[in-house]
C-alpha cells in the first residue's frame, strides 16, 4: 500500500522495528500512505545510516558519485573526516628532479628526451665485423668491443620496448637490422676466439718439438735461431739503431731544404722487423 | 555409445605437447638450460659451489674507439691462407707468439 514511501529493510530489523513501535501505524503528519514506522532513526535499531539531504535513488549504490581519482571524498561520514589530511601538491608545481647527467643508466637510451631515436638515424650505421678482421685484434680489444656489443643492444631493446609501450610507431624493422649487425660482430668475436684457443692447443704441441721454444718455465720461452748464433751483434745492432735515429733528427733540424747524403747500403744495420699495418 | 568427449579433444591434443617443467606430480625434473650452482644437501639444503658461479666481468671502455660496426666504405676482407687448415694452423699461432709476445 505505502510501498511507494516505505524503506525496504531487512527482515530481522524489520521486525525489532515493528516491535519497539507498537504504538505506531498510525498516519502521520507527513501523509496518509506514508508509513512513519520504518523511518525511526534511533541509532542502535537503525543499521543503515543516512545523510541530511538523502533521497533514494533508483541504485540504491552507496558509493554512487565516490571517486578517488577525481578527488570527490567519502559520501559518508568517516571517523578520519575531521582529521586535516595533507593534500597533495599539483603535478605542475612538483620540485624538478636533479639527475646525474654522467650516470652509467644513461647508457641505456638512445636518446636522452625520447628513449627511442628515429628509425632514419637508426638506419645509419655500418656493417657487422669480419672474422678476417678481428683475428688480429688482442684478446683486451677483443672484450671491450664484446660488452661495446651488448650495450649497443641493449640500447635496441630498451628503444624497442618504449617504442611498442608508448605506441612511438615505425622504428621496429630498421632497430631490427641494426641489432642484426651487432649480433653478427659479437658471433664473429666468438669464433675468432674458439678458433685461437684450438690453435693455442695444437701450437703447444708443436711447441714442444721447437728448439727455439722453452716451455719448462725456467729462463727465457723464446730465443730465436739468429740471435743463438751471435748474441753480441744482436745489442750492437739494436744501439746502432738508436743513434742512426739522432742523428736522422739531427740532420733534419739544420738542414730542412739539403738534398740527402749519399749512403753507403752496407753501413745501414738491420731493422727490426715492421709492425702490423695499420687497420682502417 | 559416445567416445567421452575429453578423451578425444583438448586432453588428448595435451598429451602430443612436450612436458614442461610445470607438469607431472613429482619425480620430473626438467631444467631450463641455465646449468648448475651447486648441490643439493641430503637434508634438503643447497649448497653454492662458487667455482660454478657465473661473474660477468666488464672491462673499462674508457678510450676506447672501436664500434659494434665497420664502415661500409671497407669492403668485407677474407683471409687468404695456403693450405686447407688455413687460420687454423698451429704453426701461424706459434709465429705470431713469436712476433708478440716471444721477446720482452
Amino acid at each position: 500500500m505505502a510501498s511507494s514511501g516505505a524503506i525496504r529493510m531487512r527482515p530481522a530489523v524489520m521486525g525489532v522495528v515493528v516491535q519497539s513501535c507498537r504504538q505506531a501505524a498510525k498516519p502521520s503528519s507527513l501523509g496518509p500512505y506514508i508509513n512513519t514506522v520504518a523511518l525511526s532513526t534511533t541509532a542502535s535499531v537503525l543499521k543503515r545510516h543516512t545523510y541530511k539531504g538523502a533521497r533514494d535513488t533508483r541504485d540504491h549504490s552507496k558509493k554512487r558519485g565516490e571517486s578517488a581519482l577525481r578527488r570527490t571524498g567519502t559520501r559518508w561520514r568517516l571517523s578520519m573526516s575531521d582529521e586535516p589530511l595533507p593534500i597533495p601538491v599539483p603535478r605542475e608545481e612538483l620540485p624538478f628532479v636533479e639527475t646525474d647527467p654522467d650516470h652509467g643508466l644513461w647508457d641505456f637510451f638512445q636518446d636522452r628526451k625520447t628513449v627511442a631515436q628515429a628509425p632514419e638515424l637508426d638506419s645509419q650505421h655500418g656493417r657487422a665485423w669480419q672474422v678476417e678482421e678481428l683475428r688480429h685484434k688482442s684478446w683486451d680489444d677483443l672484450h671491450r668491443l664484446w660488452w661495446v656489443c651488448v650495450k649497443e643492444r641493449n640500447r635496441i631493446s630498451t628503444a624497442q620496448w618504449e617504442r611498442t609501450k608508448s605506441e612511438l610507431g615505425f622504428g621496429d624493422a630498421e632497430a631490427k637490422t641494426r641489432d642484426r649487425e651487432v649480433r653478427f660482430s659479437m658471433r664473429a668475436i666468438k669464433h675468432v676466439l674458439t678458433e685461437r684457443f684450438y690453435a693455442w692447443e695444437d701450437a703447444v704441441k708443436l711447441a714442444e718439438e721447437d728448439p727455439e721454444v722453452d716451455l719448462s718455465g725456467k729462463g727465457t720461452p723464446y730465443t730465436p735461431s739468429e740471435y743463438l748464433e751471435d748474441e753480441l751483434d744482436g745489442e750492437a745492432m739494436y744501439e746502432a739503431d738508436v743513434t742512426a735515429a739522432e742523428e736522422e733528427r739531427n740532420v733534419k733540424k739544420a738542414e730542412p731544404a739539403s738534398a740527402p747524403a749519399m749512403i753507403d747500403p752496407s753501413e745501414i744495420p738491420a731493422s727490426k722487423p715492421p709492425g702490423e699495418a695499420l687497420r682502417i | 555409445m559416445q567416445p567421452t568427449s575429453s578423451l578425444l579433444g583438448r586432453a588428448m591434443r595435451y598429451r602430443r605437447l612436450r612436458l614442461t617443467t610445470k607438469d607431472v606430480n613429482k619425480g620430473f625434473y626438467k631444467g631450463t638450460g641455465t646449468g648448475t650452482i651447486g648441490r643439493h644437501t641430503k637434508h634438503g639444503g643447497f649448497i653454492i659451489e662458487w667455482e660454478k658461479v657465473r661473474s660477468y666481468v666488464c672491462p673499462s671502455l674508457e678510450n676506447f674507439k672501436l664500434t659494434p660496426f665497420v664502415t661500409k666504405n671497407v669492403k668485407k676482407t677474407f683471409g687468404e691462407y695456403e693450405d686447407r687448415i688455413g687460420p687454423k694452423n698451429p704453426q701461424l699461432y706459434l709465429n705470431r707468439w713469436k712476433s708478440e709476445n716471444g721477446l720482452d
